[in-house]
């Protein structure tokens, strides 16, 4: 056990956050290796935010535990937060400082602080030090809130929704300094969003919630070895029956099928290899309860 | 982290430095002048040296006409601490709510309660400092309107020792509680506001006349006097109220005094002759001018008190993660 827990960046096991009478999150159990760039998936208000604010200690769990590089985040002492950047969503920033007065405040306020490594990060950016934030592009602030919390060096890094304020170009950018900043170091990286397109690039472990629940999670390349779309002569029998059917989808004359764990494919059936994307939306269109059954669709013509 | 508190709230702390500066030299130039007339033509008329009592009373009447609206003006410095409190406590939390860097803050390598110990201690340190050394000035500044008016006057009382940091500390903390609770600066400025005017006026109008049990003055009217003396003889003295009471000691309605009128009226005495034959007493409830700084002590406790409270409330809101 302890072997297990010393490759894994964070667990959590049945982790719930209930908001007043709303359960936001609920029996979410994860592991997620270090090293990993992780991408947390799913749709707006599916409990991304939560779940990541649960993991960086500024919410408190409901239920469950919850451990990040070996301890709780509600420790909450200088050494655990030390070692867990965190980029808020909206990219927060003090918005009357200067670019270097952040740089000050992150050296203030943290006990390793790279403060070389942020001044040149973001003068290769173009980002001049004299600047207020409030005065930056929206592009520009995202990059000096990763900024900061790189030059944590931190052993996790943990960014809800980096990229969904940013335009396209802001966006590679903003990708590029990530990948580049955590390339080298053995960084675990878990960052959310809900463009699933741009991730397959950069992500290496997937984690996919829907409705407060995890309904997916693991390797990304183990995930796709893992299905197979089935495409064949249009049915609906018994499929849905099958734990192993993750989704049908059906047209006019034929049926496709999304399947795991290699479920033979009966005669007259044509496995394909399934893209990610296909993946995270056949497991999202489940129904909430998925125990059992799949979802069954009728698909226009142009399936 | 005491940078990082000075760089988030060093424009407040100017501004509400300038401002008390600005009022301060305003004080310190009517002051000196007012120090000045009182000292030259009042001073004697106190300490009994005077040798005109109808000089006194004109130059009495001159001191009055040009520096009585002092006395009404302090009466606005209520808003003094109401102001430094409310404007750095309300937006403490809220306002890193509202843009959400508290997200930012509380997950650098600072425990959130050390963040909360450097910026309370930081911004109280900064509020006592700014409202103790303006009340000094006050109440430098009103030292010949206390010895005319007493230090129980609302302008006085209120704005002078050490009362006025206490005022500040307590509106600080009910910004801050306020902030913690409702998540937006205005609507925590709003409450803080009108919970501070709401327990300003009960302590004051309720409370500090119990703070002791007040003395009684009980007097035997002299005959034939001109006039009946009100108060206790002592300016300084905090009148609560007063009246008549018969030879047994019984209060007496102001509708038994005009009977008296009528009564002295008819037996051809006058009024006061009337009431000394008839045992008639005049009574003063008040407290003495020397209870001054036990009052002050009991008041700043009260509101200490109350803003040990608030901050209790704001560390349980930090402390479990609410925000």
């Amino acid at each position: 056990m302890t072997a297990l827990d010393a490759d894994s960046a964070l667990r959590t096991d049945g982790l719930g956050k209930r908001f007043r009478q709303t359960w936001a999150l609920r029996d979410c159990t994860l592991t997620i290796p270090v090293g990993r760039v992780a991408a947390l998936v799913g749709p707006n208000g599916a409990g991304k935010t939560t779940l990541l604010r649960l993991l960086v200690g500024l919410l408190a769990p409901t239920r469950g535990s919850v451990e990040v590089l070996g301890q709780s985040p509600t420790t909450n002492t200088s050494q655990a937060l030390s070692r867990v950047g965190f980029l808020a969503q909206e990219h927060p920033l003090y918005r009357r400082f200067t670019v270097a007065d952040l740089l000050r405040f992150g050296q203030a306020c943290n006990l390793r602080f790279d403060r070389d490594l942020a001044q040149r990060r973001l003068s290769a950016l173009g980002i001049p030090l004299d600047r207020k934030a409030g005065a930056l592009s929206g592009g520009q602030q995202a990059q000096v809130s990763l900024a900061l919390a790189v030059a944590k060096r931190p052993d996790l890094l943990v960014l809800d929704e980096p990229l969904a304020s940013l335009d396209p170009v802001a966006r590679r950018e903003f990708l590029q300094s990530l990948m580049g900043a955590v390339a080298d170091d053995g960084v675990t990286v878990v960052f959310s969003s809900h463009v699933i397109g741009e991730l397959e690039r950069v992500c290496d472990h997937i984690v996919v919630l829907n409705h407060g629940r995890i309904v997916l999670s693991g390797d990304i390349e183990m995930l796709l070895a893992e299905h197979r779309m089935l495409l064949g002569p249009r049915t609906t029998n018994d499929l849905d029956r099958s734990p192993n059917v993750i989704e049908a989808i059906h047209a006019d004359r034929h049926t496709t099928v999304l399947v795991r764990d290699g479920a033979a494919p009966a005669p007259g059936w044509q496995p394909q290899p399934v893209s990610l994307e296909e993946l995270v939306l056949g497991y999202l269109r489940r129904p909430a309860h998925h125990g059992t059954g799949s979802t069954t669709r009728e698909s226009g013509a142009e399936a | 982290m005491i940078w990082l508190t000075w760089r988030q709230h060093r424009a407040e702390a100017i501004a509400a430095t300038a401002v008390l500066l600005v009022l301060s030299a305003i004080l310190v130039i009517v002051g000196l002048a007012m120090h000045a007339t009182f000292d030259q033509n009042i001073a004697s008329c106190f300490d009994g040296s005077a040798v005109d009592r109808d000089v006194c009373s004109t130059n009495l009447q001159a001191f009055q006409k040009t520096f009585g609206s002092a006395t009404t003006a302090l009466i606005l410095l209520n808003a003094v601490p109401l102001a430094v409190g409310a404007l750095l406590g309300a937006p403490l939390l809220a306002h890193e709510l509202e843009t959400g860097t508290l997200q930012l803050a509380w997950t650098q390598a600072v425990p959130r309660m050390r963040w909360l110990a450097v910026k309370v201690v930081s911004l109280m340190t900064l509020i006592v400092v700014l409202t103790g050394a303006f009340a000094a000035l006050i109440t430098w500044f009103r030292q010949p309107l206390d010895t005319l008016y007493g230090t129980y006057d609302a302008g006085a009382f209120d704005v002078e020792a050490i009362v006025p940091a206490a005022y500040a500390l307590f509106a600080f903390t009910a910004g801050a509680a306020a902030g913690a609770l409702l998540r937006r600066s205005i609507s925590a400025i709003t409450v803080s506001l009108l919970a501070y005017v709401a327990v300003r006026v009960t302590v004051e109008s309720g409370l500090r006349p119990r703070y002791r049990a007040p003395l009684t003055l009980v007097e035997n009217i002299a005959a034939g006097s001109h006039g009946i003396a009100i108060g206790t003889g002592n300016r300084s003295d905090w009148t609560l109220d007063e009246g008549f009471a018969d030879a047994g000691g019984r209060h007496l309605a102001s509708t038994d005094i005009n009977t008296f009128d009528d009564a002295a009226r008819d037996a051809g005495v006058s009024l006061t002759t009337y009431m000394h034959d008839h045992g008639i007493q005049r009574w003063v409830s008040y407290h003495p001018a020397s209870r001054f700084w036990e009052f002050q002590f009991i008041e700043a406790g009260i509101f200490l008190t109350l803003a040990a409270v608030l901050l209790a409330v704001v560390v349980w809101r930090v402390k479990r993660r609410a925000l």
